[in-house]
């Protein structure tokens, strides 16, 4: 079989988008206690597509983007990362640290650390009440962190993603504070064996 | 005076142009951007190759996918489109770890140096040495080619556009 998308049925596909409901309030919980500022957050969108197509459906594919990435063991292997546009990494490091790098090549350790401590923490809220919900297991790797070009960065996963067969779910929703001044989003790549033990723990028929 | 058109190469596609026009792979990370042209001909082509080799137990995977399958695509494409092998000059960009903070040493598959590795390797057993070559590193990187000039130019987020190499020169 090539790596072509699997196609998701209006059953499947919306119990993605309630999977990704839940666990984007774990992570926008998260974004709060962190920060102390109040996150609010748009209903996601789920798409599948092929993996090669990814990066060019994620907005411009020249942006710069700061991206949390995580490879994911267990009964449901795969690839998460979460990308926040520069300019919202930039008020993150405001309300966090102080100041803000200008360019990526300013970027401190404590800011990056501080920005892999962001990304870890919001992958987790996610990966958590997938595992929670089907009982299934989620172990992630620790995670890395790259601040380049939005295409250039998904297109790194997807590499990494095409060695087993998978699917590529873009979670397109915004992450985003009152004054609207951080935003962010999810690229999430579950192996497709891992994704069928997903819907089989829920009963779900995915072609449905 | 009708303008050019500038084909975007996704990944995994392959691209064949005659006479007019250009090619940009955006946002190459750990893939490679592989340009030929032959520059007598007017015919040039890019590939947008995201791996190393192709698998074993898969079929039905597009040959501009793997390194080893889009060498010889590519070739056989730009043959077909009229160009002649021994005229053919090429150049590469991309193979680059763009996840460089964080998780020291997780970086077990190392797709980008593998990538460059891999093209380099069957370019050179069909007699082609890049005229030009930026591979490796940490920074994404968008490669764009015009035929009428034979201009490559790499553009990244930090460093800005320059001129790779000219496959006409």
């Amino acid at each position: 079989m090539s790596s072509e998308t699997l196609h998701l049925g209006v059953m499947a596909n919306s119990v993605v988008r309630e999977l990704a409901n839940i666990g984007l309030a774990h992570a926008t919980t998260a974004m709060a206690e962190l920060t102390g500022k109040t996150f609010d957050m748009a209903v996601p969108e789920v798409e599948s597509v092929a993996l090669e197509r990814l990066p060019s459906i994620l907005g411009d594919p020249n942006g710069l983007t700061v991206a949390t990435y995580m490879s994911i063991d267990g009964d449901v292997g795969g690839h998460i990362a979460f990308l926040m546009p520069w300019h919202s990494a930039q008020q993150l490091w405001l309300m966090l640290v102080g100041d803000a790098p200008t360019s990526p090549d300013d970027v401190s350790d404590l800011h990056a650390s501080v920005a892999l401590e962001v990304g870890n923490m919001v992958n987790a809220g996610l990966l958590n009440s997938i595992s929670d919900m089907t009982g299934l297991s989620l172990h992630a790797t620790p995670p890395q962190v790259s601040m380049d070009m939005t295409a250039a960065v998904v297109a790194s996963i997807v590499c990494e993603a095409s060695f087993v067969d998978s699917v590529a779910l873009s979670i397109q929703t915004e992450i985003f504070d009152l004054s609207h001044r951080v935003s962010g989003f999810f690229v999430y790549i579950p192996t497709v064996g891992g994704l069928r033990s997903v819907f089989q723990s829920l009963g779900v028929l995915e072609a449905a | 005076m009708a303008v050019a058109s500038n084909v975007l190469v996704g990944m995994a596609e392959i691209h064949v142009l005659k006479g007019s026009g250009g090619f940009s792979c955006l946002g190459l990370g750990s893939c490679i951007g592989l340009c030929m042209m032959d520059p007598t001909a007017q015919v040039a082509g890019m590939a947008h190759v995201m791996l190393p080799e192709a698998f074993a137990d898969r079929a039905g995977e597009k040959p501009g996918k793997f390194a080893d399958t889009a060498v010889p695509e590519l070739l056989a494409l730009l043959e077909k489109a009229g160009a002649r092998p021994e005229r053919l000059v090429c150049a590469i960009a991309g193979g680059a770890q763009v996840f460089k903070f964080g998780a020291e040493g997780t970086n077990r598959l190392e797709i980008g140096r593998r990538n460059a590795e891999a093209v380099l390797t069957h370019l050179k057993s069909r007699g082609y040495t890049p005229r030009g070559q930026e591979v490796g590193g940490s920074l994404g990187r968008t490669m764009t080619l015009v035929i009428e000039t034979g201009i490559i130019t790499v553009r990244t987020v930090t460093q800005g556009e320059k001129t790779l190499c000219n496959l006409r020169a």
